[in-house]
């Protein structure tokens, strides 16, 4: 694998030092009066730069609201979320839509690939939306890393779910967005297929240097990160670097008790 | 399961909305036009037709025996008469009347509302005890009390913008007359009311007019209570003179009437019952594929069902229940909506002069059972294929697949498109060989058109792949949006076949009546400026009138003309129907007339030898010398008519020529004459000319005066009717196509929601996702009107060569303008039918691609 590192972009004035994003007491909530659910409770939080990072929590923690709201997907209620130097609470629609689409890609759990264009149209979408001419080596090489160069020209109801979910990670990475989200993307696969998808995740971030937000309730798919935080209840409560699967999993446990108790 | 249904149609209330819209949109139009139907064939009769509710007996005058004196005609009917018979027992009232027609001319000089015989009336204002005539009540003024009074009805005064005082143009035959208007009345005459006029004159000036001096043109009787009409005939004929006037029961005329209502009416008939038949056709396939794609959508939940342990057949009737109570609801609601859309049809259909007889809505039998059939019959029919389909899956199945599966392409498709398209084309190229437009060919030809435009339906979804690359290569240059739009359009090549098939329809229709009214125009303008020698033609409105004698000398003797020849118009009642005959003099008529004879010559014409034109030759077999059994203008019963002649059709000539001296003595005004050709001095065609021959007539509102150009632009007139009808399909076309267009976008926008949430996600902008499905609904609308094009031009070209045997001159002419237009309008509708669901579409949230499904 050719050390591809050196071609991202180096940060130029890093807020927090070697952050590619991060939230200041960033709140999410819904509804009013009796049907107010607050889904993010003040969250504080940085994803470094060329880091692999994944989100855990049980479910209703606010993880998934976490990351839509640092992806410039939904709207933020309060606090502030940066990607790079952009603070996203100011933005519109129309800039939210040419922010995703220059600085950010996304994996998602039901792959979201169009079933009308086949892998390399579905790869080159992003490009192609912004009117941008792929860079044919860097393409190579994304294709060639995720193992599909045999199947570019298959439609996704030609190829099984790990495939997919290849195509979807080489559609994030060929953009060289500043960063990733991805949504539970091995949610949707049996345990070989995500593990080969994880591993080009990791990959991507330690030979090419990408930055990856993962959301994931799987320990094992935690393991895979730098660092995983973790959320409850809409609140940042622990974070772990350089866990294992076991570490993970012991730490939820005892968040789930103490939840429990309380 | 009845609850079940229940429950489903009140859950979905988006799709509710679009299946109710669908169905009572399709209804609307069915039910609307064929009451349209009905009521423009309803408000025909009335114009055409005497109120003969009052009357039980009338009493005429007898023909005249032939050759007697002109004095003798109605000299029976005088006041003596009328008193003689208010004697008689039973006959409770007396009303002389004296009867004719009458044109005037509106205020800025124009003939008002001329045109059909029937409709501008003039009689007498006989006042009754009271001083009253109770058949016309005065609204304003007074009644006519001198000949150089006038009293018209209050719809004639407002047309004509006439007020009491003013000086009215008007003539009733032969020369002008001008009179004062001093009262206008109201009247129930329905000849009247439905778009003619009325002008009544003293009594004194109406009998002159009509009859003669102190008689009238008939004495309608009404009878006392208690006395039948025959009855009273019996008695009335008893006092009669019986060589001199006879008695007619009301309603013995009533039905005398009906009869020659219907023959003139039935032509009538047709136009809207064609939008009627269309609108059915395309109305059904807007209903079917609506519901065929709520039912596939429903798959997941019928599995469902049937997983907890409904049997196929619960769940087949559960939905067929669903689309019953939904059938019969918007049916309903469509049924109202028809009657409006009946109601409002008139004003859209009147173009320029081409104005429909108005009347009230009638609403037959054939509306509701139309409503119910369609609305009711289609949807549960379009509900019941997809639902046995459904049903058929095994449930587990149904659950696991998340997206629909592709549709198979099926082989026997292709086999039964091919089979059909072949059958029809060979169909119709075969025709293109025979050389007349016999009733038998013509049926094929519709048979065979018919068959291409199902083939082609058939076909639409494996034409939709090749069709659609092509267009694509139009829309790709929009980017990955009109990339997108084009595969989109080829997901589901059914569907998209299925919406496209309604512009299919309605854009054959359009372009094949299109081309065949324009070809037939040019070829009939040719044949008008082919088959008149004459520079000049002075014609009345309606056969029934004359033209002043005195004109004809004033015209003769007007500077500038060469020669002016008298033609007298009447019909000829052929087994067949009814045929137009002018009656011409053979030695002067080659100065007027380009006549080319196929056998025979006109050099033998003379009474009781009469020409025909080759199409009523081919019609009857008849070559010169044959001999044709016909009846001549007013004369009672059929002749033996030797044919000298066979004459190349000639608009001029009409369909048959004979000797004038015998047309005269049988048209509906004895001895008198309806056209004159005029040949005028080389040098003197202008302006002046013209203005001088019209004066010569004295601005008669009932003489058109024409110079070439104005006579063949008339004789194109005739596909007038045709055009009115091919828009007419077009609007009902592109409405109906934009519904489905705007049903499937719908459709499938909610379906692709993931989709289209991910490329938001992925930065897409709105405006991109809008454009996206713009260029998809132009892409399905182009597909559809270009197999449309191909049908229509394909048709026409094979029905033209028929048209080529029949019609001299013939040949296929485009109608670039309206073709033009046909494809505007259609990707118009594209692009305006896409704005909803691309608004819809354009304001899904990114987040709806993590939505949970």
């Amino acid at each position: 694998m050719p050390q591809a590192a050196s071609t991202t972009a180096v940060p130029q004035a890093p807020a927090p030092a070697g952050a590619a994003a991060y939230a200041t007491g960033l709140s999410k909530i819904y509804g009013a009066g009796e049907t107010r659910v607050v889904a993010l409770d003040s969250v504080s939080v940085e994803f470094g730069r060329g880091r692999f990072t994944a989100i855990m929590g049980p479910s209703g923690s606010g993880k998934s609201t976490l990351m839509h709201c640092m992806a410039g997907l939904d709207t933020i209620s309060a606090g502030s979320a940066r990607i790079g130097d952009t603070e996203l609470s100011r933005l519109g629609d129309r800039q939210l839509t040419r922010l995703r689409r220059d600085k950010i890609g996304f994996i998602f759990q039901a792959f979201n690939l169009l079933p009308t264009l086949n892998a390399i149209e579905n790869i080159t979408l992003p490009m192609d939306i912004a009117g941008r001419t792929p860079d044919q080596d860097w393409l190579d090489l994304v294709v060639g890393t995720v193992g599909l160069a045999e199947r570019l020209r298959h439609r996704p109801s030609q190829l099984s779910g790990g495939q997919q979910q290849r195509v979807a990670v080489a559609r994030a990475l060929a953009s060289r967005p500043e960063i990733i989200f991805a949504d539970e993307p091995t949610g949707n696969l049996d345990s070989r297929s995500g593990a080969e998808v994880l591993g080009f995740l990791r990959d991507s971030v330690r030979e090419l240097g990408q930055t990856i937000v993962m959301v994931t309730h799987d320990p094992v798919a935690a393991a895979y990160a730098d660092r995983v935080v973790f959320l409850a209840d809409g609140r940042l409560i622990d974070e772990l670097p350089a866990p294992t699967a076991e570490d993970v999993l012991d730490r939820m446990r005892r968040f789930e008790t103490t939840g429990r108790t309380c | 399961m009845l609850r079940t249904a229940l429950r489903n149609v009140l859950a979905h209330k988006a799709r509710l909305v679009m299946t109710v819209l669908a169905v009572c949109l399709g209804v609307a139009f069915v039910c609307g036009t064929l009451v349209f139907a009905d009521s423009s064939a309803a408000a025909y009769r009335a114009a055409a037709s005497k109120n003969f509710a009052d009357i039980a007996v009338s009493v005429t005058a007898k023909e005249p025996p032939p050759g007697a004196a002109p004095t003798q005609r109605t000299s029976v009917l005088d006041d003596a008469l009328a008193r003689k018979l208010a004697d008689v027992p039973g006959v409770a009232a007396v009303r002389p009347s004296a009867d004719g027609s009458a044109v005037l001319n509106a205020a800025d000089g124009t003939p008002l509302r001329a045109g059909k015989a029937w409709a501008n009336l003039a009689a007498a204002y006989v006042p009754g005890k009271d001083g009253n005539d109770s058949r016309y009540p005065l609204v304003e003024g007074r009644a006519p009390k001198s000949a150089d009074e006038l009293a018209v009805d209050s719809g004639a005064a407002t047309a004509g913008r006439f007020g009491i005082g003013d000086t009215v143009t008007l003539a009733t035959d032969g020369p002008v007359m001008t009179k004062r208007l001093v009262g206008i009345v109201t009247t129930t005459e329905t000849r009247v009311t439905t778009g003619g006029t009325l002008a009544l004159f003293d009594k004194a000036t109406a009998q002159k007019l009509f009859a003669s001096p102190g008689h009238y043109t008939g004495i309608d009787l009404s009878a006392a209570p208690g006395t039948a009409p025959s009855e009273l005939s019996r008695r009335v004929t008893d006092v009669l003179p019986a060589d001199r006037a006879e008695a007619t029961t009301g309603t013995a005329q009533a039905d005398q009437q009906a009869l020659l209502v219907d023959t003139l009416t039935r032509g009538y008939a047709k136009m809207p019952m064609v939008f009627a038949g269309v609108s059915l056709f395309i109305g059904s396939f807007l209903i079917i594929n609506t519901f065929t794609m709520l039912v596939t959508r429903r798959t997941r939940e019928i599995a469902l069902l049937r997983a907890i342990g409904a049997s196929r057949r619960q769940v087949v009737r559960s939905v067929l229940a669903e689309a019953f109570l939904v059938g019969l609801a918007a049916s309903a609601a469509g049924f109202l909506l028809g009657l409006g859309i009946a109601s409002v049809l008139p004003d859209v259909l009147s173009t320029g002069g081409n104005t429909l007889p108005r009347g009230p809505l009638v609403v037959g039998p054939r509306p509701v059972m139309a409503a119910l059939g369609v609305g009711v019959g289609i949807t549960v029919l379009a509900a019941w294929l997809p639902s046995r389909k459904a049903a058929r899956i095994a449930p587990i199945e149904a659950l696991r697949t998340a997206q629909q599966p592709p549709t198979s392409r099926s082989r026997i498709r292709a086999l039964v498109g091919l089979a059909l398209l072949v059958l029809s084309t060979g169909l119709l190229i075969s025709l293109t060989g025979a050389k007349d437009a016999s009733e038998e060919n013509l049926r094929s030809a519709m048979l065979g058109c018919g068959a291409l435009v199902v083939a082609l339906i058939v076909l639409a979804p494996l034409l939709a792949v090749p069709v659609i690359r092509l267009i694509g290569r139009l829309t790709g240059r929009f980017g990955i949006t009109g990339r997108l739009a084009q595969r989109n359009a080829l997901r589901d090549p059914r569907r998209t076949a299925a919406t496209a098939a309604t512009l299919l329809i309605s854009t054959a229709l359009v372009t094949g009546l299109a081309v065949i009214g324009n070809s037939t125009g040019r070829a009939l303008d040719r044949q008008a400026a082919a088959g008149l020698g004459a520079d000049y033609v002075i014609s009345t409105r309606t056969p029934t009138t004359g033209i002043d004698p005195a004109a004809v000398q004033r015209v003769a003797g007007t500077s500038g003309v060469r020669t002016a020849t008298a033609v007298t118009d009447s019909t000829l009642f052929t087994g067949g129907g009814v045929r137009q005959i002018s009656g011409i003099d053979p030695r002067t008529v080659n100065d007027v007339m380009k006549l080319d004879f196929v056998s025979g010559s006109l050099a033998d014409l003379r009474p009781g030898r009469i020409a025909v034109s080759s199409t009523l030759a081919r019609e009857h077999g008849l070559r010169a010398g044959d001999r044709l059994n016909a009846g001549l203008g007013r004369s009672q019963g059929f002749k033996q008519y030797t044919v000298v002649g066979v004459y190349k059709d000639n608009p001029v000539a009409h369909d048959a020529l004979g000797a004038r001296a015998e047309v005269q003595r049988n048209t509906f005004k004895p001895g008198s004459v309806q056209r004159i050709l005029v040949r005028a001095d080389s040098g003197a065609l202008s302006k002046t000319t013209e203005g001088r021959l019209r004066t010569a007539v004295g601005n008669n509102p009932l003489l058109k005066v024409q110079d070439r150009e104005e006579l063949v632009r008339e004789a194109a007139g005739t596909v007038g009717d045709l055009l009115t009808l091919t828009y007419g399909l077009l609007a009902i076309g592109v409405v109906i196509a934009a519904l489905g267009i705007v049903n499937t976008l719908a459709m499938s926008v909610t379906e692709r929601t993931r989709e289209i949430g991910a490329l938001r996600a992925l930065g897409m902008d709105r405006a991109g996702v809008r454009r996206m499905i713009r260029l998809e609904a132009v892409t399905v609308a182009a597909f559809g009107t270009l197999l449309g094009l191909t049908a229509g031009l394909l048709g026409a070209w094979a029905v033209g060569s028929l048209a080529n045997g029949a019609v001299e001159q013939y040949s296929l002419a485009l109608p670039w303008g309206t073709l033009l237009l046909v494809c505007l309008a259609s990707l118009a509708i594209g692009a305006t039918a896409a704005a909803v669901p691309a608004r819809r579409a354009a304001a899904l949230s990114p987040l709806e691609a993590v939505a949970e499904a």
